[in-house]
């Protein structure tokens, strides 16, 4: 992009803040700013800091939070089942975690013992020198030693938290009442392929889908349950994992609601109340 | 907010939420979540709707603690730019429902502030930056953030032309920024 479009763009920027471009202009500034432009970024930023500074003042701020708080409380208590399953995963994490501490103060011990025995050796020799060099090719050692046990702690980590993932899908399919349904890629991308599953007795609902693209900085892919009565409902967000699967678990749909099918749309970061967004999969439960 | 509570900054708070911790987010809805339904409700003129909205951005912030990006803005900007945008969509799914006819109440660009405010110096800094602009480009910023209408909309009801909108849009919010820039936290 020249330096004059590059200006132009950068003269809309406020108007980008306030959000109040045409349509063509819209699409410029966003693709200016998806290449990478810092100085437009960061004028955006300042104009949002400074609208949301007026915004506070000129807005007031004369009520009680406590209906809010309210509200908030609902929704924490309805998330619990998912709660659940995210703290066992972060259990996984923090075992791995654990074992990596764990590795790291032994390789710390055996770095003091090893330093401590060339040392001893050191005094009992005249040969400083070969001493020397040999504290630091243990030393050169145990650091290597140390990183690998540190990777490996990570990789564990990780490891630990798919498998819970994996393991909530698994039980979430299980059971009598646990409804599947495989999704299905469509147009945007027809590739795609996932697997829904409600359990409502575990109070579990999880997601696994491979082969979505990446998402813009502004949206990501939303669920949805179809409901036979009340249409679609929301049922979760998410941005897929870089590589591999993408495992998520779900708000459960109400209960007495007959869900037909399951559907994922790209949209608005943070999700809406009802899709707007292209449709990337869907998939129809089994009628019982 | 309490000294104590002044003490822990809003990045510190939406990283205790990505560990779960409700209590960071009861923090932060005692910070903004009263600003968060004012600035709903003066777009939507609907408290209960306005309170949803604010409950709305604060959930999303707590299920993406763990994602949130600083390095694109603050949290503050953040979800003040969020609950505008939800408000709006809002407001325009609202008017889709209505019937023909049927007015959203009107924006009053003059109302008065409230008196009860979030932070005291932060609000004396804001109004003297506000003070900065001229009666024109502080009514037009206004009326751009705090509604839903088009720059033609605005135009017509201000009777302005378009071409002046922008430009006197434009030249605030730079003001704007320029008074406030390294004075608000």
């Amino acid at each position: 992009m020249s330096a004059m479009e590059h200006a132009e763009i950068k003269d809309l920027i406020p108007l980008k803040a306030l959000s109040r471009l045409d349509a063509d202009e819209r699409r410029a500034v966003d693709e200016h700013l998806a290449s990478g432009c810092d100085e437009c970024e960061r004028e955006l930023e300042s104009f949002n800091e400074a609208l949301a500074a007026m915004a506070i003042v000129e807005a007031g701020a004369d009520g009680p939070s406590d209906p809010i708080w309210s509200l908030l409380q609902t929704r924490l208590d309805a998330s619990r089942p998912a709660q659940r399953i995210e703290d066992r995963s972060k259990r996984g994490s923090s075992r791995g975690r654990g074992l990596a501490m764990l590795g790291t103060a032994a390789v710390a011990a055996v770095v003091a013992i090893a330093v401590s025995y060339a040392f001893f050796n050191s005094r009992m020799r005249t040969d400083t020198s070969e001493t020397s060099n040999e504290i630091a090719a243990l030393t050169a050692k145990l650091i290597e030693i140390e990183r690998n046990l540190d990777a490996t702690g990570d990789q564990l980590a990780a490891l630990q938290a798919k498998v819970a993932q994996t393991t909530d899908l698994t039980l979430a399919s299980l059971g009598p009442d646990a409804r599947v349904a495989r999704l299905a890629g469509l147009d945007p991308a027809p590739s795609a392929n996932g697997t829904v599953a409600i359990n409502h007795s575990q109070g579990t609902a999880m997601l696994e889908v491979n082969g979505l693209p990446p998402t813009p900085d502004d949206k990501e892919y939303e669920v949805w349950w179809i409901g036979a009565k009340q249409g679609p409902l929301r049922a979760g967000t998410f941005v897929p994992s870089s590589h591999g699967a993408t495992i998520v678990s779900l708000d459960l749909p109400p209960q007495g609601e007959v869900v037909l099918a399951s559907a994922i749309t790209l949209e608005p970061r943070g999700g809406v109340e009802k899709p707007s967004g292209a449709m990337y999969l869907k998939g129809d439960f089994p009628r019982h | 907010m309490t000294a104590a509570d002044n003490r822990i900054s809003d990045d510190a708070l939406v990283s205790a939420m990505a560990s779960g911790d409700q209590d960071s987010l009861a923090r932060l809805n005692q910070r903004y979540g009263r600003a968060l339904a004012a600035v709903a409700d003066r777009i939507l003129h609907d408290k209960a709707d306005a309170e949803e909205v604010a409950a709305d951005v604060l959930w999303q912030l707590w299920r993406e603690a763990s994602r949130f990006d600083r390095s694109r803005g603050s949290v503050g900007a953040w979800i003040m730019m969020t609950v505008r945008s939800r408000a709006i969509d809002r407001l325009r799914a609202r008017k889709a429902r209505e019937p023909r006819g049927t007015e959203v109440a009107g924006l009053s660009v003059a109302d008065d502030p409230s008196n009860e405010i979030h932070n005291a110096d932060r609000r004396r800094k804001v109004e003297l930056a506000l003070a900065s602009l001229n009666d024109g480009e502080r009514d037009l910023l206004r009326l751009a953030y705090f509604s839903d209408l088009s720059q033609s909309e605005i135009a017509e009801r201000t009777s302005i032309p378009l071409g002046t909108v922008k430009s006197r849009m434009r030249a605030g919010l730079i003001r704007l920024r320029d008074a406030l820039r390294g004075s608000v936290e």
